[in-house]
């Protein structure tokens, strides 16, 4: 410690260690700021769903099991060519005499279907939708199998089911509530409901002015022509 | 026990008078004591389970509550009884030994790690005369002890012959090596004050202004040290790394199923009430009230000695102790849902390079002050 070597040692290992409590004392300080995250968190109401006692209101796009009405389908197969795998099953025969397909089956293995939606987009009659239903577990997968009767069965709704607590997903809660369960049911949601978008664009265009409709107009004619 | 007892003649003495009430009936003395024995090893392990059972409670809904969830809720009033359902379902499961298991070493793993935290539990105190036997050695008794589980926990890592439960072993061993040290020291510091490595005379020392003279306050980074290397020596969530599901399944657990499981699901929860228990008596004063009792006594004109004040102050003991362990418990899982898991690299630096020095520091330090106030740090 004499000689200046030395006392440069000495300061040097005496910086190490101010700078080794520095660094101790702030991850002291930033366990302690997680920890009082993770306290805050304890006093709040549990955000899960109790499902089979209450189930989220699925939304009205929501792609569950298809719905089929069997006195609808004109046997095209169109659902079977849109169709990533050709899944639905048309069972049909040609009556020689009025020359009409006659329709005797139809089928969808809902065990492999992806619900991506084409054959509902694409059916010329409408006779394919989309339910809300999703719990389609069973013991035997071949039981997803479902036939035109099954098809054409309508799931029970969740905001009907008297056993099941209805909740609204998070984006239908109105403005600044996060929880369902502490929500008025009659309160709508946040935004604009589509015939409410449908009644203001209305009133847009009668209270427009009536030369920029016209020229509007105009414009559409000459891309007419 | 019965010589401590009237030196300091506070505080029940549950031997003494069960054994006068039997010599009453005509027991002869030798048959009492005989008849005393199990009380308090039964009354150890059934405290000791029950102290599991509510932990195992607390954590699944403590847990729940910090990721805001409900947690248990149905077995029971508040899932009250889901440890009893978890603990009958791994009893009546099939109890499974792998094919290439070591089948002796398999089956001696989770004892030789459950046995070394029950036998613990002998030197705990609830009162000044409420605990299995105050042996002049005791909490070096506790220490000595822990050093058993590393070997346990090897054995089953090794016999389950599978490369995740050797790999756990091995880090479960190296980890509680590495944690042992810096633990006995903080320790040392704590018995240097109170000149005696029983735990009755390291509460007694803590306990004459209340909640001033704990060792909390003298000892602020002895408490830490110690807590992390409690911590490390439970492989509660920070260190841990034996167990780390994402790396290695379940660590030395992942052949055991059913009872053998069991054992050391218990060894874990077990040791970590065990640790709790220590650093409330180490450092947060044991049974002692925050106020002294002594003085409450006074205020309220009560004679300490009166048998009744003396049912009352041995109950608020119980008391104080298991609500600061519980206290500590509830740290524990409060960190577990707060910081991740460290690098075993980390973890070794943490303990060898930082907790080591820190600890040897701190004893060199409180040393100069037990020199310097004899009267402040036990002279």
């Amino acid at each position: 410690m004499n000689s200046p070597i030395a006392g440069n040692q000495m300061s040097r290992f005496f910086q190490q260690v101010a700078e080794y409590t520095r660094n101790a004392i702030s991850a002291g300080k930033y366990l302690i700021q997680g920890l009082a995250v993770t306290f805050d968190h304890m006093g709040r109401r549990p955000i899960t769903v109790q499902y089979p006692y209450e189930k989220l209101i699925p939304s009205e796009r929501y792609r569950g099991r298809i719905h089929y009405e069997f006195d609808k389908c004109i046997a095209c197969e169109v659902c079977v060519r849109v169709c990533p795998i050709n899944l639905p099953v048309v069972d049909w025969v040609m009556n020689k005499e009025t020359k009409k397909k006659e329709l005797r089956n139809y089928s969808i293995d809902f065990g492999v279907c992806i619900f991506c939606g084409n054959c509902v987009e694409y059916c010329p009659t409408n006779c394919l939708s989309m339910t809300e239903e999703y719990e389609l577990a069973s013991f035997d997968r071949h039981s997803l199998n479902f036939d035109n009767v099954a098809l054409g069965r309508l799931p029970t709704s969740v905001t009907t089911d008297k056993s099941v607590q209805p909740l609204r997903e998070f984006s239908y809660l109105p403005k600044t509530i996060m929880d369902p369960h502490e929500m008025d049911p009659t309160n709508s949601r946040a935004g604009k409901l589509p015939e409410e978008v449908m009644d203001w664009m209305k009133q847009e265009s009668e209270s427009a002015p009536k030369d920029l409709v016209e020229s509007i107009n105009n414009q559409d004619k000459k891309t007419e022509k | 026990m019965t010589v401590l007892g009237t030196l300091v003649s506070t505080g029940l003495d549950l031997e003494l008078s069960f054994n006068n009430i039997l010599q009453g009936f005509g027991f002869s003395p030798e048959v009492a004591h005989i008849l005393w024995l199990p009380l308090p090893m039964l009354l150890v392990l059934s405290a000791a389970l029950i102290g599991v059972l509510v932990t195992v409670w607390l954590e699944r809904k403590i847990s729940a509550a910090a990721q805001q969830r409900i947690g248990p809720e149905y077995a029971g009033a508040l899932g009250i009884l889901q440890p009893m359902a978890d603990g009958l379902k791994l009893l009546v499961k099939e109890d499974i030994i792998p094919a290439k298991a070591d089948s002796l070493l398999f089956t001696l793993g989770p004892v030789l790690v459950l046995v070394p935290v029950i036998l613990s539990w002998l030197i705990v105190p609830f009162g000044q005369n409420l605990l299995i036997s105050n042996i002049g050695i005791g909490i070096f008794l506790w220490i000595a002890l822990s050093s058993i589980q590393p070997i346990g926990l090897l054995m089953s890592g090794y016999a389950s012959n599978n490369k995740y439960s050797l790999l756990g072993g091995l880090r479960a061993a190296a980890q509680s090596i590495s944690y042992e040290i810096p633990l006995a020291l903080a320790v040392l510091a704590v018995v240097m004050m109170s000149n005696s490595l029983s735990t009755v005379d390291i509460v007694n020392q803590q306990n004459g202004l209340g909640f001033l003279s704990w060792n909390i306050w003298r000892q602020p980074v002895g408490f830490v040290i110690f807590w992390i290397c409690a911590l490390a020596e439970c492989e509660r969530l920070p260190f841990d790394l034996p167990e780390a599901e994402e790396e290695l399944v379940a660590g030395y657990q992942t052949e055991y199923a059913g009872m053998k499981f069991a054992l050391f699901y218990l060894g874990s929860y077990i040791n970590l009430v065990l640790s709790a228990l220590l650093v409330s008596v180490l450092y947060l004063g044991g049974w002692g009230f925050p106020i002294p009792i002594e003085w409450v006594a006074r205020i309220f004109g009560q004679n300490i000695d009166a048998p009744l004040v003396q049912i009352f102050t041995g109950s608020l003991g119980i008391v104080m102790t298991i609500l600061k362990t519980y206290l500590l418990v509830f740290l524990a899982i409060l960190l577990r849902w707060t910081t991740p898991r460290v690098r075993i690299d980390q973890l070794l630096d943490l303990g060898w390079k930082f907790l080591l020095p820190i600890g040897l520091v701190n004893l060199l330090f409180t040393a100069g002050l037990k020199l310097a106030f004899p009267i402040a740090f036990g002279g």
